[in-house]
């Protein structure tokens, strides 16, 4: 007993010697460049003509919520998020049933199909926009050996659109793949065992048994993705640079036009702000339904 | 039953045909790096001559090979300290029980959540008053904002899983507090350690935002040479792509080795431990 008191007192002093380094150096990367920002997002601050600083209070952000085009930024984002995580979500899932059997070659394709992932996002974007050209483009290749007419697609707004989407698709249904996969192959065999002795066909297994059983798993998949979502910026500033007529320009991208082409970094610290309370609601949504210290069982 | 069989076999057929659909672009970049210009500019993919061109000049090219050692530097250093730091704080939030501790975890979860480009401006202020913009160690503290937190949260069930009586039996034996973390913990959770090595090496490799803010001809890292061989007037494929796969070998490397751990490394602080 004496010993365990004496060595909780000790204890008790020890951890800062452990948490410092992560403490300072976070607090200057991040803590510090956050409250920076906020400081800037009061000032209506211009780095072209720097001695014109002026203290202008809220008024940036309201600038922000009377800005059009972010509201545009915002609702490309919102579009981009709901089209493009359903999809992967999906791909992902029916990937995740069809490798979950045995056969020769199941680890190395599953591990493959991972590449992607890891993949410099910047190549990423950039292979797009080679595949999608006209004239010699890839897929413009291929829809022309199907007999469809060649689209100059990062010309267009609409196509532009759609082709950073199929972007993010290709590169992120694989996390959704391995995530899901590794709760499906966890699954005990018994309940599709039983399902299918019931008589259970293909979707009555996926929607009464896969499914629930992999909820908590999709949620976090779902927000994981959503969070990453919101500040997808490379990918987009390689292909489309924002354009053509700012129908790609998401919010990170408008952001950093704002600060570092019309360098109003007031404003765009104010928009800053803004998505980072946007990602904290998040963060905290997926908190609470997700995560304990697991530290504190022992 | 033989039914049963033949749907099996279309499914393992519909299984490689997902991963060779999915893999094309991949085959495309590293198969452009082969090419000659001008096979590029033609449209048929499979039909060229296979050449190092690319390779010879991208390897012979002063810019890119700086950029090169540029994204080494930074990875390597950035990673290590970051696996350093990172492995202490997980340590002390898993295995001490302190007041705040609670919220401490959390704010590092919430730091890995950040967007960056939230944090560009400042940054870019920050680095431009110290006067270290176009500077390599500047990209090294900017990537320690997402590797540290994204490692401590990586780490903690690794230093959670570790049974209380192995630092009892040592602590019993007079083992000092630091003694413990660097010979009892530190081999024990040597597996997550490489996993959080390799995972934040490459998030600094792949980073692209900080780097064309925070660097111009002298600190740019690889990157943002390979976006610079889209050119002002006409994009050079072959370059490009040699230098992509050049810098796909880590991706290459990680997904093969490491399978196990990937799904704690992709998903760390999202998922219950």
């Amino acid at each position: 007993m004496l010993l365990s008191s004496k060595n909780k007192k000790k204890r008790g002093n020890f951890p800062l010697f452990f948490l410092a380094p992560a403490l300072i150096s976070v607090t200057a990367v991040l803590v510090f460049p956050i409250a920076y920002a906020l400081g800037l997002s009061f000032f209506e601050w211009n780095l072209m003509n720097e001695a014109n600083r002026v203290f202008i209070f809220f008024k940036n952000y309201v600038s922000v919520f009377n800005d059009p085009q972010f509201w545009k930024s915002f609702l490309l984002q919102i579009g981009f998020i709901f089209i493009a995580i359903p999809i992967e979500l999906i791909i992902g899932f029916f990937v995740s049933i069809l490798m979950n059997r045995k056969f020769k070659g199941a680890g190395v394709l599953r591990s493959l199909l991972l590449l992607p992932v890891f993949i410099l996002p910047v190549l990423s974007g950039l292979t797009w926009s080679f595949m999608l050209q006209p004239e010699y483009g890839t897929i413009n290749y291929i829809l022309s050996l199907l007999g469809f007419k060649q689209i100059a697609w990062l010309a267009y707004p609409g196509t532009a659109y759609t082709a950073v989407i199929l972007q993010d698709i290709w590169r992120m249904w694989p996390f959704m793949f391995i995530i899901l996969y590794a709760g499906i192959s966890g699954m005990p065999k018994e309940f599709e065992e039983a399902a299918t002795i019931d008589g259970a066909g293909f979707w009555q297994r996926v929607f009464y048994i896969i499914i629930p059983y992999l909820k908590p798993t999709i949620i976090t998949a779902i927000l994981l993705r959503t969070i990453d979502a919101l500040r997808i910026f490379s990918e987009v500033y390689v292909m489309t640079g924002g354009g053509p007529g700012n129908s790609t320009l998401l919010l990170s991208l408008y952001i950093n036009k704002q600060a570092f082409e019309y360098f109003n970094i007031g404003y765009a610290s104010a928009m800053s702000i803004i998505l980072i309370v946007v990602t904290l609601i998040l963060t905290i949504i997926l908190v609470r339904g997700n995560i304990e210290i697991d530290g504190d069982k022992a | 039953m033989k039914n049963k069989r033949l749907k099996h076999k279309f499914l393992v057929f519909l299984a490689f045909l997902v991963v060779i659909i999915e893999l094309f672009p991949i085959f495309v970049v590293i198969s452009n790096g082969f090419k000659r210009d001008i096979d590029i500019f033609t449209s048929n993919p499979f039909s060229f001559k296979f050449s190092l061109q690319s390779y010879k000049s991208v390897l012979t090219d002063y810019m890119f090979l700086n950029s090169l050692k540029n994204s080494l530097i930074v990875a390597l250093i950035s990673s290590s300290f970051s696996v350093l730091a990172g492995a202490m704080a997980s340590y002390a939030i898993t295995r001490y029980k302190f007041r705040g501790k609670t919220a401490i975890a959390y704010s590092f979860l919430t730091s890995r959540m950040i967007p960056q480009i939230s944090l560009s401006i400042p940054l870019y202020l920050m680095f431009r008053n110290l006067n270290m913009l176009d500077n390599v160690f500047s990209l090294v503290l900017a990537y320690i904002s997402f590797n540290v937190p994204y490692i401590i949260w990586l780490l903690l069930p690794f230093f959670a899983s570790i049974p209380r009586e192995f630092e009892e039996a040592a602590r019993v034996d007079g083992c000092s507090e630091k003694r413990l973390f660097w010979s009892i913990f530190i081999p024990l959770v040597a597996p997550g350690l490489v996993v959080a090595m390799v995972f934040s090496f490459i998030m600094s490799w792949n980073e692209f935002l900080y780097a064309l803010i925070l660097t111009n001809t002298q600190a740019r890292t690889a990157p943002i040479s390979v976006n610079a061989f889209m050119g002002q007037y006409a994009p050079q494929w072959g370059q490009l792509s040699a230098a992509g796969t050049l810098m796909l070998i880590p991706a290459f490397i990680i997904t093969l080795s490491l399978q196990r751990f990937i799904i704690k490394g992709l998903t760390a602080g999202g998922v219950k431990g």
